[in-house]
């Protein structure tokens, strides 16, 4: 009873989701006449204490319940986390792209589409093979991102919640602020920077800000620093989030704050060294102030920090509702796209093969099938509770381990998160209950909060673009390794020496490609090839904190 | 007797009768003339992607014909000429301060008199050489962080320095302290055929010179160093042949954003510009130019030692 319980609510939003779905599907295909080989990406990300990606229970369960039902053979291939783009080139060099070529940033993907990467295909046999996939694209106005240039390349996975997502949280010692006098967590810049300051004076950490290297590609994102109203034309041609906006204004007086922090100690003097798993034992150690992650129903990293600072109180960065007097910062922040994985199909690949990817994606569709891959076994990888939901087992490490995070890296071909009640069921569930403090109730306010700013109009998508970018293609790599350079000369230069600086090294950054990019981008825009800002009339929101 | 003479010449020179005479060892043979044929031959026609504007899902019959222009475009870049000095630089210092050291070492070594002591110290000198660049890198930053590093902590705890020094985060202390781990990492190991040849030096001259009173430097100095000579010439002759390559997983686990300034190298470039942006045809452009100014520098310098009166490498 409790099962079926389950199953209903994991199904109930993607079934209101696709009313045309279900008619056509799984029952309709015939197992291919000869065996068909198709190989499908997943993430590596290095993490230990997680099966073997390309092989193991999941992906056996994968083929004996669909690939042998079906005369399919499903391989897998690892695709390092950190160097995408490289693995897909060396695959691609080699001829041996995967049937499904699979990537979060649109621009990534519509690069493979302009280097030959991805095939053409039309919609309509898509959706006979792959009805649920299809009709909930549909539902979700997704078809509008399918097409590059004109053509179709494209699908879109499912993200819920992605203008309000709340899966990535950030823990503050809320115990050092309470001895400098604060009451509640800093949300404002200027209020943020007071309580380090203080913590500083107290002698509590010498740099509680931390700090680790930037990355290039998403560095220093700048959406708080930006000036409201928003400038369409300009949204659209600095408001990327690849490619760092070096010499726009939101990006100078953000540097110009980090370079101040640097200046007065505030931010660790090697945070340039610094990666985010020495970030994370720096926090864990009791050295820095704050440390933000993914949330999930086992979270080694905060058992560790109690058990090292069993004393400690924590808290959760609230969501900001207010405009900073001082600096100028605002509610602004960043919405993830409207869609998970964007999903192509490679050049090389066979009618036959493209078919059967086709219907792995239907397949994982499916929510009997998706449930048993995002939850694992009952009694052995989750259990369900009072209410019928089914509760994670974060300490199983049996032979049905999942892979990272749940098997997302797998299931993320058609969504993007765990399904299971309401939102609050939902952030339960996805969270550690065994710690000292829980946050349960705190992530549930701070969703809702966000959807409060976010109807305030504070929510900024970045521009998409329906043609082919090339300039992008051409410097991204250059700029963001650039901007790293840059980055760390602005951030630990004197501050009577910033402005200067800055202004030699965004002219440099433009010389070096970045005009190019821009230019496109204003191009693209001014020629109507651009998605549009959505609300512009964003008001402060009294969150009551 | 005409005869015989072609007789001999033609047994001499019959590489049936030295097949079956010797063909353990041409089947031991066989294995790394196979590996060089596979890794260093039969890539050879992917260079044609040098002047190609190669899309690998196009492979090369899709991908069009380019002519030089990757090549120009490649040497109009800043970032090429930047990489390009740096190497040169880079390699050369190598050259000066790391080529000496195997041959300081292996002198050294031979004239060690307690086998067991000399054995334990080759091997400990042996050891760097095993230990990935990673391995090399990682604890090179735990020793040497401006701040937490090991060596600048006690350093300061002994009241030595104020200030951490920047060994790895400063250009000119990243520099030497760069060369000299390469040093450390890779003397030990290039003492080896420095070794073996000095075991070639008979051991009746170095007998002649204790009976004429030669005191053990002048030994050194008379015996054993012309006694290595010829190898010294040919280990600096392949050694010129590097002098544009570099070394990527070296420079990439020590690099960090205040040292590019010189820790940007052509290996570097080529992964950054070439590999990680799918430009196949500007990474094979930068490395095949590299190649051939090796192959020059090692034919210009081999005619150079020849001229010298040394027998060379070709």
């Amino acid at each position: 009873m409790k099962k079926i319980l389950s199953l209903v609510l994991a199904a109930a939003m993607l079934l209101t989701l696709m009313p045309l779905a279900m008619a056509e599907g799984t029952t309709d295909w015939e197992p291919f006449a000869e065996n068909v080989s198709i190989t499908i990406p997943v993430y590596d990300r290095g993490q230990a204490g997680v099966p073997n990606v390309e092989g193991n229970y999941w992906t056996e369960w994968i083929q004996k319940n669909f690939g042998d039902k079906y005369n399919i053979t499903v391989n897998y291939v690892a695709i390092p986390r950190t160097d995408v783009m490289t693995k897909y080139s060396m695959l691609a060099a080699a001829e041996d792209l995967p049937t499904i070529l699979m990537e979060y940033d649109y621009p990534k993907v519509t690069q493979w589409a302009a280097d030959g990467y991805l095939t053409e295909f039309d919609m309509d046999e898509f959706a006979k093979v792959a009805p649920t996939y299809y009709n909930r694209m549909v539902e979700m106005n997704q078809l509008t991102y399918t097409k590059i240039n004109g053509d179709t390349y494209f699908v879109a996975a499912y993200r819920p919640y992605y203008d309000t997502s709340y899966t990535f949280q950030s823990f503050v010692r809320m115990d050092w602020l309470r001895q400098v006098g604060y009451d509640h967590v800093p949300v404002t810049t200027s209020e943020y920077n007071d309580a380090m300051q203080k913590i500083m004076d107290a002698g509590i950490a010498a740099h509680p800000a931390g700090g680790v290297m930037v990355t290039g590609v998403g560095s220093d994102q700048n959406y708080q620093w930006r000036t409201w109203p928003l400038d369409e034309k300009e949204w659209a041609m600095y408001g990327d989030y690849n490619i760092p906006a070096l010499g726009w204004e939101p990006n100078y007086r953000l540097l110009k704050n980090e370079n101040h922090k640097y200046n007065i100690g505030m931010t660790n003097p090697e945070y340039y060294l610094t990666g985010t798993e020495d970030e994370k034992t720096n926090f864990i150690n009791g050295e820095t102030y704050q440390y933000g992650a993914y949330i999930s129903a086992s979270m080694d990293w905060l058992t560790a920090f109690y058990e090292a600072n069993p004393d400690a109180e924590l808290a959760i960065v609230p969501v900001n509702g207010k405009i900073d007097a001082e600096y100028g910062t605002t509610p602004g922040y960043r919405t993830d796209n409207p869609f998970g994985m964007m999903v192509g199909f490679s050049s090389f690949a066979t009618e036959d093969q493209i078919k059967a990817a086709w219907m792995y994606m239907e397949w994982l569709t499916q929510p009997e099938n998706l449930f048993t891959f995002q939850w694992g076994i009952e009694g052995e990888n989750f259990n369900y509770d009072e209410e019928g939901l089914p509760q994670t087992d974060s300490n199983y490490n049996g032979e049905y381990k999942m892979g990272f995070s749940n098997n997302k890296d797998y299931w993320c071909v058609t969504i993007e998160a765990r399904q299971a009640g309401t939102i609050e069921d939902v952030i339960a569930n996805n969270l550690p209950h065994d710690l000292p403090q829980d946050f349960t109730q705190d992530i549930i306010d701070w969703y809702y909060d966000k959807v409060a700013v976010r109807d305030a109009g504070w929510a900024i998508a970045n521009a998409l673009y329906s043609v082919s970018m090339e300039s992008e293609a051409e410097y991204q790599t250059t700029l963001t390794n650039l901007y790293k350079e840059y980055r760390d000369k602005l951030t630990m230069c004197s501050e009577e020496e910033f402005d200067a600086l800055y202004a030699q090294y965004a002219q440099e950054y433009l010389d070096a490609g970045y005009q190019a990019v821009i230019d496109e981008r204003a191009e693209a825009y001014e020629a109507g090839n651009s998605t549009h800002l959505l609300n512009q009339t964003a008001t402060e929101v009294d969150l009551n904190k | 007797m005409q005869k015989n003479k072609t007789k001999t010449r033609r047994e001499r020179t019959s590489w049936k009768k030295a097949l079956s005479r010797d063909w353990h060892l041409y089947l031991m043979l066989l294995v790394p003339v196979l590996l060089v044929v596979i890794f260093n031959y039969a890539s050879y026609p992917g260079l044609r992607m040098a002047f190609m504007d190669y899309k690998p899902a196009k492979g090369y019959a899709g991908s069009k014909w380019v002519g030089w222009d990757t090549f120009a475009k490649v040497f109009r870049d800043r970032d090429f000429t930047r990489a390009l000095k740096n190497s040169l630089v880079f390699n050369l210092l190598d050259l000066v301060v790391s080529f000496p050291m195997p041959i300081i070492l292996a002198l050294m070594l031979n004239e060690l008199r307690f086998p067991r002591f000399k054995k334990v110290t080759q091997t400990v000198l042996y050891l760097p050489h095993f230990l990935s660049w990673v391995i090399i890198g990682s604890v090179a930053y735990q020793l040497f962080k401006p701040t937490t590093g090991i060596v600048n902590v006690l350093f300061m705890n002994w009241g030595w320095i104020q200030q951490g020094i920047p060994f790895l985060t400063e250009k000119w202390h990243w520099a030497a302290t760069y060369l000299l781990i390469g040093v450390w990492q890779g003397m030990g190991w290039g003492t080896i055929i420095y070794l073996a040849a000095i075991t070639g030096i008979s051991g009746e001259l170095y007998e002649a010179a204790m009976i004429d009173g030669a005191t053990r430097l002048q030994r050194i100095w008379h015996i054993t160093l012309p006694g290595i000579r010829s190898t010294i010439v040919i280990l600096l002759i392949m050694n010129l042949g590097k002098i544009m390559g570099s070394n990527y997983e070296r420079l990439d686990v020590f690099g960090n954003t205040q040292v590019k300034d010189f820790q940007y190298q052509l290996a570097i470039y080529i992964y950054e510009k070439g590999l990680a942006s799918s430009k196949f045809s500007m990474a094979t452009a930068v490395g095949l130019f590299q190649s051939l100014v090796g192959l020059i520098l090692v034919l210009a310098s081999d005619r150079f030692a020849k001229a010298l009166g040394e027998d060379g490498l070709l």
